[in-house]
């Protein structure tokens, strides 16, 4: 009998014919060991983003949740409290309000690709993606220099999961404790001395004459920090892992850089960081055969919709001239990722100066460990040959 | 289901049927329909899905909220009374036949 674990090592390892199967045979499947039904295919999983009153993000957004974080952040509210809170946010991170974080983009990619020296490899994620990542938030949100360690150590721990217990384990949980605290300190040094950054901004805003309340702001800090860190850094090693991995692929963004940002397009496609993330039912729903029942949780596929063939023509080629418009890789609706114009253009920046530098690189590893996620999927060691 | 015909700013013409409750935007970008970018994913936060709507339709549409009408400032083209952004528009019955024209640039 078939069966999906989104906890197990094999499908954090490799998902892709798992979904596959979801989308021919169960395109409507209760996981049990999820404790929830996964949609796979990209129109059922479009429905489901454009249809937030049915699809509820009210009780937590992430496969397994973190206590005490659902309804005090955007992922995690509804619409209408959902559109001003995140109208407080959004100007600050369209395009064209991010000029600024181009030239320390490129000093910080720089300065640690620099630090590879003379090696002949190097780890993608801990000696280039993660440092650069935190780099640009704390960068964007001002914050002190002192906690960078930390602060990545935490962002990588409180997005896992426990593959056996299949739940966050204490750890985990420690991690997200960690970072709270750590955002609720920054916040009230903020509040007593509010600068012109991110953070500031928001913890200053009213909705409807209102302030956010604590939980919300300090909520949607340490979500914006795991978001920022984390989730970028994943999916950046993702995209050195398919550029190693395609060198043909590779070649035609050294020959013509300015492919870049359609590759970075793609790779969100073709395996996007963001792989599951999670809505509640806040009705019965009949779908392919199936009744889903008011107050069940349901897990949309990104990672299977974006290589569903009946959307995207051979899915499971890695082409990054295909321009995939309405990809999955940042969500959808009104939930669609806050950060898209910054990891947009901290990707675009970054693979430029790498791939100025290193235009022939391969893997050396075959076997990679992977993040023990239930949300998420990426290389917790990418080591890359350069020589 | 219903259609909805987009008209590209070169005058291209592009016949789509769209399930009700999705947006014009995904009608748009899953039909390569090349105006409309929908750079940000459908949340109303780029104002890169701007479209000029059919006269005969506007009366027809969903109200406006506050942060469209705020995104709506923002658009590369010139914003006109017949303005909106095409991802917070959702396909229904009575917007069949609906004919969006889309504007010179988005960004």
């Amino acid at each position: 009998m078939f069966r999906f674990d989104p906890y197990s090592p094999e499908v954090d390892a490799d998902p892709f014919p798992f979904y596959q199967t979801l989308r021919d045979e169960h395109p409507c499947f209760w996981s049990e060991e999820a404790n929830m039904w996964i949609l796979s295919r990209y129109a059922d999983i479009v429905t489901a983003l454009n249809d937030w009153e049915t699809y509820s993000s009210a009780q937590g957004n992430l496969m397994t949740e973190l206590p005490g974080r659902a309804g005090s952040t955007l992922g995690t509210t509804d619409p209408p409290r959902h559109d001003r809170l995140r109208s407080l946010i959004q100007m600050a991170v369209t395009k064209r309000a991010l000029d600024h974080i181009i030239e320390p983009a490129r000093a910080s990619i720089n300065e640690h690709l620099d630090a590879i020296g003379d090696a002949s490899s190097f780890d993608f994620v801990s000696q280039v993606a993660s440092r650069y990542t935190v780099d640009l938030l704390f960068y964007l949100f001002n914050m002190p220099e002192a906690s960078k360690q930390a602060v990545h150590h935490n962002a990588v721990l409180m997005v896992q999961s426990d593959p056996l217990t299949h739940t966050k384990g204490p750890e985990h949980i420690a991690a997200f404790e960690w970072m709270s605290d750590f955002s609720g300190q920054l916040i009230e040094e903020r509040k007593l001395a509010p600068g012109d950054d991110l953070m500031s901004q928001f913890i200053v805003a009213e909705i409807d004459g209102e302030k956010l309340l604590d939980r919300e702001v300090q909520m949607t800090v340490t979500t914006l920090i795991m978001a920022g860190v984390e989730s970028m850094s994943g999916f950046m090693s993702m995209m050195a892992l398919n550029l190693a991995d395609h060198p043909e692929q590779r070649r035609i963004l050294v020959d013509d850089p300015a492919c870049i940002s359609d590759a970075v397009e793609e790779s969100l496609r073709y395996n996007t960081s963001a792989q599951r993330f999670r809505r509640v039912l806040t009705r019965d729903v009949q779908l392919h055969g199936q009744t889903m029942k008011a107050g069940d949780f349901v897990g949309l596929a990104y990672g299977s919709g974006n290589r569903d063939e009946r959307q995207f023509e051979n899915p499971d080629i890695y082409d990054v001239t295909r321009k995939p418009k309405g990809h999955l890789g940042f969500g959808g609706g009104v939930h669609a990722c806050l950060g898209t114009a910054i990891a947009r253009l901290a990707c675009k920046t970054a693979f430029e100066e790498f791939l100025k530098r290193y235009p022939d690189f391969s893997r050396v590893e075959q076997q990679l460990p992977w993040i023990s996620s239930s949300t998420f999927r990426s290389p917790t060691r990418l080591e890359l040959s350069i020589r | 289901m219903p259609k909805v015909t987009y008209v590209e700013f070169d005058g291209t013409e592009t016949e789509v049927e769209l399930q009700e409750g999705w947006t014009l935007m995904q009608g748009a970008t899953l039909n390569g329909v090349a105006g409309v970018e929908g750079e940000c994913g459908g949340s109303c936060a780029c104002a890169t899905c701007h479209c000029y709507i059919d006269e005969a339709f506007l009366d027809k549409l969903p109200a406006m909220a506050e942060n469209e009408d705020e995104m709506l400032e923002c658009t590369v083209s010139e914003r006109k009374p017949s303005s909106r952004l095409s991802c917070q528009v959702k396909m229904s019955a009575d917007l069949d036949g609906i004919i969006v024209h889309l504007p010179e640039a988005q960004s």
